[in-house]
């Protein structure tokens, strides 16, 4: 599979990523984009202008809280970090996306 | 919680936009620099690291752009960044702008105004319960050469109210003579006697306290309700005025009620106090005695036509047995009768002004089909760049609704002033009743109307520049895009809107020329600087020789002002009274004759013709020696001498009027006078008899109206005139002190507001018409640049090629000016009642409207020579510039 051939990402999951991917820690837009890269094991390359109004969309909804730190490197970026309302949100997310994979898994080999 | 969320992030953006732009920058940098770091741990040079960071974010400004879409409160930023766009579109072409902008603040600010004048007059419920079942009921008295619409007798009100089977019941009102005194100055009120009927028949209940009883009524218990501004004048505002005692003609009343703030009722708005009619019983019997103004309430099951043939047999049989014979009745709706001619004014202006909105919308459209035809070019280089069909809508369509959005600010900066304007035109009875206020249905409408040919025109340009290939457009130099069809359109629009002006004008021409009759027109007097009152003598109601002293002394007092000229008194100040006719028998007639002669009477002091500067036809004015012991004598007008005597001078001849009995005097006719018209300035002059008034019967006429000619600004002298009369008698009131010639400005109001603002609509529209014509002509030679140097160049001279543009454009005034001139022709119909019996000349205002259209026609022509000549001079250039680059 070479580099152009990523995978789209389903829709409406990137939500349920981003939120899955920062329940661990705090973590930066590119950071954010790093980890979703290594997890897919590169199936999906998310793209700024998707990540970036998901992101601030998060933020404006109150799921995520947005702070200014510094990185490892010593340069400041935005860390996003998950609020109490996002947690709530991240669980019914993934609760409906395990029931979705369960009934097309079905679909697929009832068929 | 989430909304509140949303919210406060949309509040965030908005309010610390700059602050959000900054940080969203920094940190799409931070991800790049961070993405570069990592490629360069993986091997890559740092610039080659960098490059490959910046395609991974995929451009600045596509992430922030789609940042900002996403974002709550993005369709807000979106909307503004339009409307700066169009605006700053608008901004570049100043001239366009301005143009279109004014036009439609005329046409939505006219209209605005106008209905906001027809709302308070005509739609906007009248005090009443159920204001459109009311009627008024006249005696229609087509017979008598003194009027044809005539007030009824209380005698025939209690017939009416006995037999008639079409009313729920019927009330009368009467005027009075009031004057209010104890606390406070004396002041001369205007009243009504009404009957106890009367509140219910309207369906009014006063705001506080009670109303009189029919038992109050007959009885005639001293008891008077009062309307709101007396009570706040005379009482404070106070509760408890209710109970109270005010003296009214030096008898005491009790107060019973208040009238609510918003009441008015015929004959006018000021009405202070209503006593109950409590007719002697005479009145109830006297078939003769014309003084009651009747309104009657419609049974819910009976219409207007079906109420009209009932009470026309009624009255018909109830008077059959009149001296004369039996009269019929006219009953016309109340909301008719107060808001009178201002009704057919009103409506005659508001369609002047919807007919303004008509052509502004056209010339709108004219411009917009113009300037978009001119920017075909600009559209092809945009689609040719890329832009979708979708973006270039977008585009016109925000041009345009600022283009209407502004248009309607402008329209309402204009509609308020205008409506103080219009307050002039609330009739009378109506007053500050009837305020006048911005109606915001009709602002919206007139604004959705504009807006919908500014959308409409204003995108054409973006449908059909799209429509064609990018190549083709450019490929015609900027005009391919605009066929004959187009011209075809806008040239029916320019006869359309010089057609719709030159209506316009013809009826505002009618309208002046009627206004300048009507002002013009002799009033049988020299009216500047003569100052009128009333002096109510109803203490002399007893002693007529005290009364005709009094009086006297007063024109003496009046006379001994520095500045006055002469002073005389008439018991009625004339244009303000109908009342006091009288029938007349002329020597030699048998009592049976008299039918249908009927005249005014007026009684005057000695010099009051001379005072007013009344023209004598032929005889001789009154003098000192017409005293109570003498021959009596009589001077009358013109009408009179030519209804009673035609064809032979009534000099010597001998009448009777007033009273025809034995008892009555002869009176012998020694002058007669030029006609004044006594009863109002637009009404019919009638016969009219003038006498003195010591040779008078001595009935109780206890008004006194006193005339002073002044050598000073009348108004001047008014303090000194009070002081005057209350040297005679400190409580003596003053009531209605005004000049003769505010009298009439004030009867002529409707017909100079109408002449006046008809007249306006008419120039504006004009003025937008020929705007209009220069604006499509003048596109026309831009657009034919290539062609005039082409011309030119093969030999064609300037002349020739000017003729060809103006020959177009006086082709078109002149079709529109045919159109318009006979549309016109059968418009000044519906004008008839404001033109008060005059017959204006309608050829002479065809000929002037027809003038004044060359006149425009030739500006225009020169206008456009001006646009061709600079052509012509440099025909290379005209060859080689390109049309679309030609200054907007």
């Amino acid at each position: 599979m070479g580099r152009d051939e990523k995978l789209d990402i389903p829709q409406g999951t990137l939500d349920l990523m981003i939120l899955t991917i920062l329940t661990h820690e705090p973590m930066h837009g590119y950071g954010i984009s790093q980890r979703l890269a290594a997890l897919s094991r590169d199936h999906f390359q998310i793209n700024p202008g998707s990540l970036f109004p998901s992101l601030y969309r998060l933020e404006g909804d109150g799921r995520l809280k947005a702070e200014w730190c510094d990185t490892e490197n010593g340069r400041r970026a935005k860390y996003y970090r998950l609020t109490a309302s996002g947690r709530r949100q991240l669980e019914q997310h993934r609760e409906r996306w395990n029931r979705a994979c369960f009934a097309v898994t079905s679909v697929l080999e009832g068929a | 919680m989430i909304l509140l969320h949303r919210l406060a992030s949309v509040v965030r953006w908005i309010s610390r936009r700059d602050k959000a732009e900054a940080e969203l920058r920094s940190e799409l940098e931070a991800f790049v620099d961070m993405a570069a770091a990592d490629h360069v741990r993986d091997g890559a040079t740092p610039d080659e690291a960098r490059r490959l960071a910046a395609l991974q974010l995929g451009g600045f400004e596509q992430v922030k752009e789609r940042v900002r879409a996403g974002r709550h409160g993005g369709g807000l930023d979106a909307t503004a960044r339009d409307l700066r766009y169009g605006l700053r579109q608008l901004r570049r072409s100043p001239g366009f702008s301005t143009i279109a902008i004014a036009t439609l603040a005329l046409g939505i600010g006219g209209i605005t105004a106008m209905f906001s004048a027809f709302d308070a007059v005509l739609i906007r419920p009248m005090p009443y319960a159920e204001a459109d079942r009311l009627v008024m009921i006249w005696d229609d008295m087509t017979k008598l050469d003194i009027t044809t619409k005539l007030t009824p007798s209380p005698a025939e009100w209690l017939e009416w109210r006995r037999l008639n089977t079409v009313f729920t019941d019927l009330a009368i009102t009467q005027s009075v003579e009031a004057t209010v005194s104890g606390d406070g100055d004396p002041e001369q009120v205007p009243a009504r006697s009404a009957s106890w009927t009367f509140w219910s028949v309207l369906g009014v209940r006063p705001t506080a306290g009670r109303v009189f009883t029919e038992d109050e009524d007959n009885k005639g218990v001293k008891v008077v309700v009062i309307s709101h501004g007396l009570w706040q004048r005379r009482f404070g505002g106070s509760p408890e005025a209710i109970g109270r005692t005010m003296s009214i003609n030096d008898e005491r009343y009790e107060v019973i009620g208040i009238m609510p703030p918003k009441f008015y009722f015929l004959p006018a708005r000021d009405v202070d106090l209503w006593v109950p009619a409590s007719m002697p019983a005479w009145m109830r019997t006297s078939f003769g005695w014309h003084s009651a103004t009747v309104v009657a309430r419609l049974k819910p099951s009976i219409s207007l036509s079906q109420a009209r043939d009932s009470m026309r047999a009624l009255s018909l049989q109830i008077t059959a047995k009149d001296l004369g014979g039996g009269h019929p009745v006219l009953v016309i709706p109340l909301r008719e009768e107060i808001a009178g001619r201002t009704r057919t004014a009103l409506t005659v202006l508001l369609w002047a002004s919807a007919t303004l909105l008509v052509i502004a919308c056209v010339n709108l459209t004219n411009l917009l089909l113009s300037r978009g035809a001119a920017r075909g070019r600009e559209v092809a280089v945009r689609t040719a760049l890329g832009a979708g069909r979708g973006r270039l809508v977008r585009q016109f369509l925000t041009e345009s609704l600022t283009l209407a959005a502004l248009g309607a600010l402008a329209g309402v900066a204009l509609a308020l002033p205008a409506i103080r304007f219009l307050e002039r035109l609330v009739p009378e009875a109506m007053g500050d009743a009837a305020p006048l206020r911005i109606d915001w249905r009709v602002l919206m409408f007139s604004t959705g109307v504009a807006a919908v040919a500014a959308v409409g025109f204003g995108l054409v340009p973006a449908l059909r520049g799209s429509r064609f290939t990018p190549q083709d457009a450019m490929r015609a130099g900027g005009r391919g895009s605009t066929g004959a069809r187009s011209h075809w359109f806008q040239h029916s629009l320019i006869v359309v809107e010089t057609a719709l002006a030159v209506v316009l004008l013809t009826c505002g021409g009618l309208l002046l020329q009627t206004y300048h009759y009507l002002r013009h027109n002799d009033v049988g007097m020299r009216s500047e600087r003569l100052l009128t009152f009333e002096t109510p003598v109803f203490r002399y109601a007893k002693d007529f020789d005290q009364r005709i002293a009094f009086i006297n002394a007063e024109v003496e007092k009046v006379r001994a002002i520095p500045g006055v000229v002469g002073a005389a008194s008439i018991n009625l100040i004339p244009f303000t009274n109908s009342a006091n006719a009288t029938f007349y028998l002329l020597e030699g007639q048998s009592r049976s004759q008299t039918v249908g002669q009927v005249a005014l009477i007026r009684n005057v002091s000695r010099d009051y013709f001379t005072t007013v500067g009344a023209q004598l036809r032929e005889g001789r004015p009154f003098t000192s020696d017409d005293r109570k012991s003498s021959t009596p004598v009589a001077i009358v007008n013109a009408q009179f001498a030519k209804r009673a005597y035609p064809g032979k001078s009534p000099l010597g001849q001998r009448f009777k009027f007033g009273s025809l009995g034995a008892t009555g005097y002869w009176y012998t006719i020694v002058g007669v006078v030029n006609q004044i018209p006594e009863s109002g300035i637009l009404n019919e002059t009638k016969p009219v008899v003038y006498r003195v008034y010591e040779q008078s019967e001595q009935i109780s006429d206890l008004a006194a109206g006193i005339v002073v000619r002044t050598a000073v600004d009348p108004e001047s002298i008014v303090p000194a005139v009070r002081q005057a009369i209350w040297s005679l008698d400190k409580n003596q009131p003053l009531a209605h002190i005004r000049t003769l010639d505010s009298m009439i400005d004030r009867q002529l109001s409707t017909s100079s507001q109408s002449a006046s603002l008809l007249s306006a609509f008419a120039a504006l529209a004009l003025v937008l018409a020929s705007l209009g014509i220069y604006g499509v002509l003048s596109y026309a030679v831009t657009q034919r640049t290539n062609e005039i140097g082409v011309r030119m160049a093969l030999g064609a001279t300037a002349g020739e090629i000017l003729r060809s543009f103006t020959r177009q454009g006086l082709g078109l005034t002149m079709f529109g000016l045919v159109i318009g001139l006979a549309a016109g022709g059968v418009t000044s119909r519906v004008l008839t009642t404001l033109l008060y019996g005059y017959q204006p000349d309608y050829f002479s205002t065809a000929a002037a409207v027809s003038i004044i259209l060359i006149v425009v026609a030739a500006m225009i022509a020169m206008a456009i020579k001006n646009a061709v000549s600079k052509k012509a001079e440099a025909p290379a250039l005209a060859v080689t510039s390109v049309p679309g680059d030609v200054p907007r």
